[in-house]
């Protein structure tokens, strides 16, 4: 799976959450922090966490989750890893 | 410090079967039940004893469930189809919480309170609800408990959205008011109890205007328990079950609602020319203390009115009743009310046999049914009370009995089965709780 499939899903999971202005979606790069470009409340990343779980079919370790970033890239290193590790 | 009079300036909510204030006061006065069958119990067949409530849905309300994709029939978020709530607001609460913040924007705007008023440091939020459960939290323990998934697929939105002062929480973060945020529980006296507490806010001087109120949301959560207890009404059509006073009543219709009033104090509502709904004359509550968690009390209730009247001459024209249908409760209020205040020169009103038994809400919705008879001046009915029992009740021939010795029926001109107009300045509402809890208040016509 290449790191812009990676993006295009988390958009897929970003436009679920209605919080964001959708429009902000429109330029994702791997740089966008969640937070501060999106404005995404903090409280929404541990379901923006859990529904890239779902879709990517991947668990992530509860270590990892407490290491994550807020940036795109952030997520992409972690599902992509995940991935790896089988 | 000199107490201070509190006025009543805003008010909204949600009601059964109306999609607003206006279209419930209208429905109430002319008379109509706002009782329906409910397809949510209907659907459980034999499990599930009484079918009727007066419920909402959420598309009554304007809203539609986001489901989850983590947990099946999950509502992650909702969604406000008439743009009333902010998204962000929308996320932390469950469907009463939006009910209780549609109430409280609407009561601001009745207030015409401004930004800076709203905002003070003066200005509190006291709202309540009654029961324990929601569809949240039942689907987000089912998820851990039952089918052994991780916390996090419940989101982090099922503390916010199910903690016991959830609604006062939410309406908070919507208002951003910097004074007072608590609720108060008090089972089905728990709408009166918050606007009790909050009026006592402002007399005292700790605060000078609150939103406050009682929510209910439709929850099948909280209509089994009351119906394993076979304490819902069984038999009628879903217009003539909630039977107040009626011989043959047995049992309540449990419904939903939200009921959310602006308080302020008296002088500066005034000084502002602010439209003044109502005053409120006093507010008085207390516990049965006879060990008793169900069984309503005569002798509780007698020192409950003797509590709010004290040496004051508040003679009311109207008694908005508890009166929820059942066969002890009905018979003990009303031979209490006639023991205290005589057998004429008022009426009894019982909202509740038009909408059901709001739980949590109805304190707080049917003052708002009494704050709108004051308004319209006219005395909304007990539907239904078609035949008062022409015999003693029971408890009525026992030696301990200290209460009136004639039977329901002697007291047929104070039950009206039909809203009519009369000249009203003063309303006493009552409502009680599981736990033996009395709640009354008092309020009038501003002169």
């Amino acid at each position: 799976m290449s790191r812009e499939e990676v993006i295009a899903g988390l958009v897929d999971i970003l436009k679920t959450v209605r919080q964001i202005n959708p429009e902000k979606l429109n330029n994702i790069s791997e740089q966008t922090d969640f937070i501060t470009d999106l404005g995404t409340p903090s409280t929404e990343m541990i379901n923006i966490a859990a529904k890239a779980e779902q879709k990517f079919d991947v668990e992530f370790d509860d270590d990892d989750i407490d290491d994550l970033g807020s940036k795109v890239k952030d997520f992409v290193d972690l599902i992509l890893n995940t991935k790896a590790k089988g | 410090m000199a107490e201070r009079k509190v006025a009543v300036v805003g008010m909204g909510g949600a009601f059964p079967n109306c999609s607003n204030l206006d279209e419930f006061n209208r429905k109430l006065f002319s008379n109509q039940s706002l009782i329906r069958n409910w397809p949510e119990a209907e659907k459980h067949g034999k499990n599930i004893r009484s079918k009727v409530s007066g419920y909402i849905t959420e598309d009554e309300m304007g809203l539609e469930a986001v489901p989850s994709s983590l947990v099946e029939n999950y509502p992650e978020t909702y969604i406000d189809k008439l743009d009333r709530i902010p998204a962000a607001n929308l996320a932390t609460a469950d469907v009463g919480s939006i009910w209780a913040m549609i109430g409280a924007l609407d009561s601001i705007k009745m207030a015409g309170w401004t930004e800076d008023e709203v905002r003070s440091e003066n200005t509190g939020v006291v709202i309540g609800s009654g029961g324990a459960g929601n569809e949240i939290l039942r689907k987000a323990w089912y998820s851990f408990f039952e089918l052994g998934k991780k916390t996090r697929l419940g989101g982090s939105h099922t503390v916010d959205r199910t903690m016991v002062y959830r609604e006062a929480a939410n309406v908070a973060c919507l208002i951003k008011n910097r004074g007072v945020c608590e609720a108060i529980g008090s089972a089905c006296a728990t709408g009166l109890g918050n606007i009790g507490y909050a009026y006592r806010l402002i007399r005292f001087g700790i605060q000078d205007r609150i939103i406050c109120g009682g929510v209910e949301p439709t929850s099948l959560e909280s209509f089994i328990g009351f119906d394993g207890m076979q304490v819902l009404s069984r038999g009628f059509s879903p217009e003539e079950s909630s039977r107040t006073f009626d011989a043959s009543r047995n049992g309540f219709v449990c419904s939903f609602g939200a009921g959310i009033v602006a308080l302020e104090e008296y002088e500066q509502a005034k000084a502002r020319g602010a439209n003044i709904l109502a005053v409120i004359d006093d507010y008085f509550n207390n516990s049965d203390g006879d060990g008793d968690m169900f069984y309503p009390s005569f002798a509780g209730q007698q020192r409950l009115w003797r509590g709010l009247l004290k040496d004051k001459n508040l003679k009311p024209d109207v008694v908005k009743v508890h009166g929820t249908s059942t066969p002890a409760g009905d018979a003990i209020e009303l031979l209490s009310v006639v023991d205290i205040l005589g057998e004429s020169g008022y009426h009894i009103s019982a909202p509740k046999s038009q909408f059901g038994h709001t739980l949590g809400a109805a304190g707080a919705v049917e003052f708002i049914a009494a704050v709108l008879m004051l308004q319209n001046q006219k005395v909304l009915p007990c539907l239904n009370s078609v035949e008062l029992n022409p015999e003693l009740e029971t408890f009525q021939t026992s030696a301990q009995w200290q209460g009136p010795k004639k039977p329901l029926a002697a007291f047929r001109d104070l039950v009206p089965q039909q809203s009519f107009e009369k000249e009203i300045n003063r309303i006493v509402c009552l409502n009680y709780g599981f736990g033996g809890t009395n709640s009354s208040i008092s309020i009038s016509r501003d002169n």
